[in-house]
Order: C-alpha cells, then sequence, then structure tokens
C-alpha cells in the first residue's frame, strides 16, 4: 500500500456504527434527544453569564445534566472540568453502547475526538476559578490522550479541529483508519462547552442572534428575521467498525458512514465564500464516495446555524451540489432548537440524520415563519414530516472556510 | 469475540516527502515576521493577511511559504491539504483576554480570538493565504502534537480527499513553554518555530534523481499496542525531525528518525523508500 489507498464504494467494506452516545441541550439520552428533536422541542432559554464576560447576548442552550459513566468514580468524575466531563461520558456511552471487547488483545480501537478550542476553554475554566494556568509554563496532555488511557484504547488517539466541522473530521478521520486496517474499530465524535469569553468573542464577532424576547425564538435557520446564531453546548460519540465483524459479533448496526466530502474555500479566515464551488465540491464528493447520486438523498441536515451569509450560501451549495434533485430533498436545520454546538454540532446533527433513517421522519427547522427567498430549499417548518429517509446527508462548515459533508444510510 | 486480536500484523502505509521548510523566530521579532512578504519563489500573500494572527500561525506559514521557496515552482496549489499540528497555540491571546477580563469586560473579548487563535487557526491561515482547496484540519494541541498531525496528513492524503495531490504538515511549538507575565507577554525571548513538510503520494512523485524523492514517511500501526500514555518532547521532536530531513535530502546519511507511539510508529526512511514500504507490507501480509 505504498501510494493512495482509498477505494471506491463498491470495493470497501461498509463502516458502520454500532455505539452511539450524546449529551446535549435536548437531554442524555438518544432517545429523548430524538424524542425532544422530532417534537420541535427547543433547548434554547436565557442562561447566567460569568459578569465578568457578560454581553447582551443571554441566550444559549446549555447541557442540564452530564451523565456520569458507570465505570469511573463519583469523585473522581467530579473533579474533572466540566469540557472533560462533557467529553468522558459520551465516549464511554458510545463504548458500552457498542458492547465492542475492550479486553487486552481485543479490537485495536482508536479514538478522535473533534475538539476546537480545548486549551482556550480549559484555560479559561481555570482563570475564572481564580486558577493560573494559562500564565505557567506547563504542558498537560489533551483530554483525548487522558480520555484514551481511561478507557484503555490502544489505538491511535487524535484530537481533530476544523472550527464547526471539527467533530465531522473525527468521523472522517475514524473511518480512514479503519479502511486503513491501522484500527479494527474507532471512537469519535465530539463536543464543546459554553464558556463566557467564547460568547463574548462571538458577540463581538456579531455572529450571535441579539434578539431578547424570547429564547426559544432566537435561533432562526432560513427564516428571514435571523439574525446570527444561538450558542449551544453537548456533543455526540459513535462507535465505528466494519460491517463484517460488527455482524460476526451481533452487534446492533445503527447505521453505515457511506461517504464524507471535505474540501476549502481557501478564501476567508472567518466568512463563507460567496462562491458556493468548494462547499458543493464537498457534498459532491460525499454523495461519490458513498456511490448515490443526488436524487437518492433522502435528507439533508443543514449546517445552517441562522447567520445571514451563512444560510445563503450553504443554500446555493445544496442547489449547486443537487441541481434540479435539491427540490424534492427535505432539507432542516436542528440548529434551530440545540443551537450551535461548535465542534460538537457536525455529529450531533449526524445522530439527527440516523434518527431520521431510524424514524422514517425529517425532523423540523422550528422557528421557519417566514423562508428567506435567497435560500430556495424543500424546508421542513415547524413540524417534523413523516418521509421515506434510506439516504441522509449532513453537512458542516468552519472558520478558515472548511466544507465537510457525511453521508449516512441505513445499515 | 469476532473481532480479530489486536496482534493481527497491519500494513504499514506510505507517502513522499516533497519539500521541507523550517522556520524559527524569537518572541521579539515576530512583529517583523508577521508583516513580513513571502520571499522570492513562493506566492505572494495577503497584504497584512497576519496581522491578527496567533504566533504560531506566524511561523507556520511562513514556513510553508520557505518550503515552497526552496522548492521546484509549483504553479497550482489548489489540491493541496494542510493539517496543521500546534502544541498549546493560542496561549498569549487567551493570557491577554483573561487578563483584561475582570477590569474591561465583554467587550475587551477580541473577535479575532476564536477564529485566529484556535487549533484549526494555523491549518485556516495556510489554507487562505495560499488558495489551498483541499481539506484542512488542526490536530493535537499538546505535547503529542507531532506524532498526531503526521498521522492525520498522512491519512488525509491517502484516504482522504482523492484529488489532493499533496498534504502539508505544519508543526509548530514554543523551544520551551514560556512563562507569562500577568499581561499575557512571554518571559524572556522565547523562540518559536515551525516545520513544514509536503507529503505526496508515493506513487505520485517523478524521480528527477534528487535525493530529496527517495525521502518517504512510513505509518507503521503496532501489532502489539503498548498500553498508555507516554508523552514525546515535541520541540525536540520537530528539530531532531527537520535535522533528519535536511540530512537526507543533502544524502550524506540515511534517515534515522522515527516517532514511537503507543500504536505503533512514524518512521522517516530514504533512498529504498518504496522498497521499505513493500517489504513491510509483505511481513504484514
Amino acid at each position: 500500500m505504498s501510494g493512495r489507498a482509498r477505494r471506491r464504494c463498491d470495493e470497501r467494506e461498509p463502516v458502520v456504527i454500532t455505539g452511539l452516545a450524546a449529551v446535549s441541550p435536548l437531554g442524555s439520552t438518544v432517545d429523548t434527544i430524538l424524542d425532544r428533536l422530532f417534537a420541535g422541542v427547543s433547548g434554547v432559554r436565557e442562561i447566567e453569564i460569568d459578569p465578568r464576560a457578560r454581553t447582551d447576548a443571554r441566550f444559549a442552550a446549555p447541557v442540564a445534566e452530564i451523565p456520569r459513566p458507570a465505570e469511573i468514580e463519583p469523585e473522581a468524575f467530579a473533579r474533572l472540568d466540566r469540557l472533560e466531563q462533557l467529553c468522558l461520558s459520551p465516549v464511554a456511552g458510545a463504548l458500552a453502547d457498542s458492547g465492542i471487547d475492550r479486553s487486552p488483545g481485543g479490537p485495536r480501537i482508536g479514538l478522535v475526538l473533534g475538539l476546537g478550542a480545548e486549551q482556550l476553554k480549559v484555560w479559561e475554566l481555570d482563570f475564572l476559578a481564580a486558577g493560573t494556568a494559562v500564565f505557567e509554563s506547563r504542558r498537560d496532555p489533551t483530554i483525548v490522550q487522558r480520555i484514551a488511557a481511561r478507557t484503555g484504547l490502544t489505538g491511535p488517539a487524535v484530537t481533530a479541529a476544523a472550527a464547526c466541522a471539527s467533530s465531522g473530521y473525527a468521523l472522517a478521520l475514524a473511518r480512514a483508519w479503519i479502511d486503513a486496517g491501522w484500527v479494527d474499530a474507532c471512537v469519535a465524535g465530539g463536543c464543546d462547552i459554553l464558556s463566557p469569553t467564547s460568547i463574548a468573542a462571538f458577540y463581538n464577532l456579531r455572529a450571535l442572534s441579539r434578539r431578547a424576547d424570547d429564547p426559544t425564538k432566537a435561533s432562526r435557520p432560513f427564516d428571514r428575521d435571523r439574525d446570527g446564531f444561538v450558542m449551544g453546548e453537548g456533543g455526540a460519540c459513535f462507535v465505528l467498525e466494519r460491517r463484517g465483524a460488527a455482524v460476526a459479533r451481533g452487534a446492533r448496526l445503527r447505521g453505515e458512514l457511506a461517504g464524507v466530502g471535505m474540501s476549502s474555500d481557501g478564501v476567508h479566515m472567518v466568512t463563507p465564500s460567496t462562491d458556493p464551488a468548494q462547499a458543493a465540491r464537498a457534498i459532491a464528493a460525499a454523495l461519490a464516495d458513498a456511490g448515490v447520486s443526488p436524487g437518492d438523498v433522502d435528507y439533508v441536515n443543514a449546517h445552517a446555524a441562522g447567520t445571514p451569509v451563512g444560510d445563503v450560501a450553504e443554500a446555493g451549495a445544496i442547489r449547486l451540489a443537487c441541481g434540479a434533485a435539491a427540490d424534492a430533498i427535505p432539507v432542516s436545520s436542528t440548529k434551530s432548537m440545540t443551537g450551535h454546538l461548535v465542534s460538537g454540532a457536525a455529529a450531533f446533527e449526524a445522530l439527527a440524520c440516523l434518527g431520521a433513517i431510524e424514524r422514517q421522519a425529517v425532523p423540523p427547522t422550528v422557528n421557519l415563519d417566514e423562508p428567506d427567498p435567497a435560500c430556495p430549499l424543500l424546508h421542513v417548518p415547524h413540524v417534523a414530516r413523516p418521509h421515506r429517509v434510506a439516504v441522509a446527508a449532513s453537512n458542516s462548515f468552519g472558520f478558515g472556510g472548511s466544507n465537510l459533508c457525511l453521508v449516512l444510510r441505513a445499515a | 469475540m469476532n473481532h480479530q486480536s489486536s496482534s493481527r500484523p497491519v500494513a504499514p502505509a506510505g507517502c513522499r516527502v516533497a519539500g521541507h521548510g523550517l522556520v524559527e523566530c524569537r518572541s521579539s521579532a515576530l512583529g517583523d515576521l508577521r508583516g513580513r512578504a513571502a520571499p522570492a519563489g513562493a506566492p505572494p500573500i495577503p497584504h497584512r493577511f497576519l496581522r491578527h494572527a496567533d504566533e504560531h500561525t506566524v511561523v507556520g506559514l511562513h514556513a510553508v511559504l520557505a518550503a515552497i521557496a526552496a522548492g521546484p515552482p509549483q504553479p497550482d496549489l489548489s489540491r493541496h491539504a494542510v493539517v496543521a499540528a500546534p502544541c498549546q497555540s493560542g496561549r498569549l491571546a487567551a493570557a491577554r483576554t483573561l487578563a483584561q477580563l475582570p477590569e474591561g469586560g465583554a467587550v475587551t473579548v477580541s473577535p479575532h480570538v476564536v477564529p485566529q487563535c484556535s487549533l484549526h487557526s494555523v491549518a485556516g491561515a495556510v489554507s487562505v493565504a495560499l488558495g489551498m482547496q483541499g481539506p484542512h484540519l488542526g490536530v493535537g494541541g499538546g505535547p503529542d502534537a507531532l506524532a498526531e498531525g503526521l498521522l492525520a496528513a498522512t491519512t488525509l492524503l491517502l484516504h482522504g480527499d482523492p484529488e489532493c495531490t499533496a498534504a502539508w504538515l505544519v508543526a509548530t511549538d514554543w523551544d520551551e513553554e514560556p512563562s507569562l507575565d500577568p499581561v499575557g507577554n512571554p518571559q524572556g525571548d522565547p523562540v518559536c518555530r515551525a516545520l513544514a513538510v509536503q507529503l505526496v503520494p508515493a506513487g505520485d512523485a517523478s524521480d528527477d534523481g534528487s535525493p530529496a524523492h527517495g525521502i518517504g514517511l512510513v505509518v507503521e500501526p503496532s501489532a502489539r499496542p503498548a498500553s498508555r500514555p507516554r508523552l514525546h518532547d515535541p520541540a525536540g521532536g520537530i528539530v531532531a525531525f527537520a535535522r533528519a530531513l535536511t540530512i537526507c535530502r543533502a544524502g550524506t546519511a540515511p534517515a534515522a528518525w522515527a516517532i514511537d507511539c503507543p500504536w505503533g510508529a512514524i518512521r522517516l526512511v530514504a533512498g529504498s523508500f518504496s522498497e521499505r514500504v513493500s517489504q513491510r507490507a509483505r511481513e504484514a501480509a
């Protein structure tokens, strides 16, 4: 295998999802989360922000409770900072859900987590608790390395960062490692937390909604009156493995990660390109990787965070990639309910796609009262729509012009 | 247990090193480097492009420019991917932000902190400045950044975007993680360094007889992964890696460099690169 080794979809053994777990503003069990997503429930509310970093942005979508993994003692879990708790919980949850063998001599299991600003968050948490770590000459192992050690995973462990597409890239790397044979299975996903300075930074960037009436109405992707996104926290993790191995051990197959497409705009550090060509290239590449055509896609979970520029750019990319087929593909943004989970968004939205496949329905975009004519898509406003979903695509875009599309289908 | 055991042999994968560049800059000189134009032989970068950039991004982008300038002309970078592996990037900006917060409040938090000083920022800046439209990704962020970066770059090149013609690994670090004063400035005058390595698929590199074309990186997952954790010395890693690359390119000695990880190893090989990969693949099979 000395050269390029990416195989065509018909030559590659499918990589399936056999374990999943999530922690989110809508709850911390998969069934609860999906129930609320498909019921159009908003997790956005008014939150208390440290007075040292308070802005006019008071709405966010926080996680109410982080489940403690059974294998971690309560005191040990309590000693972890909030970001590590939020990462460890779904990693351990996904491993437990998969039932995969973790004994010595068992399968090589890797770990890739999308964490876009781990150190910034950890330094901030420490500082706000009167710590001085950011000023000190110290280098601590990353959360990914600590979790790999704690959970006894022996495969490669990597932190991936592509801003709001981070956890999607984590899934892409995990699938590639399995394809390459470097691991037998891999835990992949990502999480993020709300932090006062990140809220302030996005607010000062004028990326956040400034609505101050009803928190549940603030996140309005594709709506004509959208004015920015609402920050959220949480994410999701998955266990990926080859289909043959999963079937042989009797694992429950939750879906297939069938396609991955990636590209960069190469234009601007913050705003998406007005030319949708590269974002569309990522979507088209993911469909080709999965061996499907645009007409085979039954649902698109849009990145659409509710920013005036970003939603229009994505609509253009979907239309360019899918052509006339876009007229018949239901599109929704679950960020209307969860807010923007940033590093955890792509993985969480992959979970929403699996939910659409499992429930044969498309989750809604809530607050989509008047669709922006600049976003001409087949929207699913307000309420979920029963729909045959065999193939779902999930878009994620990030600062620096990062574009990623995942294609999921029934296993 | 129906998975094959972890003692199962695993075929290695490799790619060629097409070029590299190393930039080292003292903290006191970063302002000058921030405003410096691209060197002759490298494509121009947008005016004042780095004015809000993190220190790791400044040296990282200039290392890529140095690598391009040192090699043959590359008229089209649009199908290149970027993987950046900084160690604790954004720390100075974070310290300044937090130091101002109690007195100045939220208004003092720069809108540039997230886009310019996060883990993705080095890779994003290289992609934007040079119009690279393959995937770009930040990895690591901690003491294991170089190993994580090499693995991710090899992964993206060999198993990622099939249209990619090259992947850049950009590893950045301070020579020693500096202590910061109460307003976030580094104590002393530490050196910030970056090593940029251009990787191409092994089968795609032309062979014009240059010793550089005989250099490769091989990812060798272990048949028996070790228990975790064991940390690396990333500063020594970058320096040692750059030195080994230079020796290889000069053709004066075979490469002697590797990162041993709990899951396997990443090795620099020279001369008989393809043969080594093939031999290891046969052994694994």
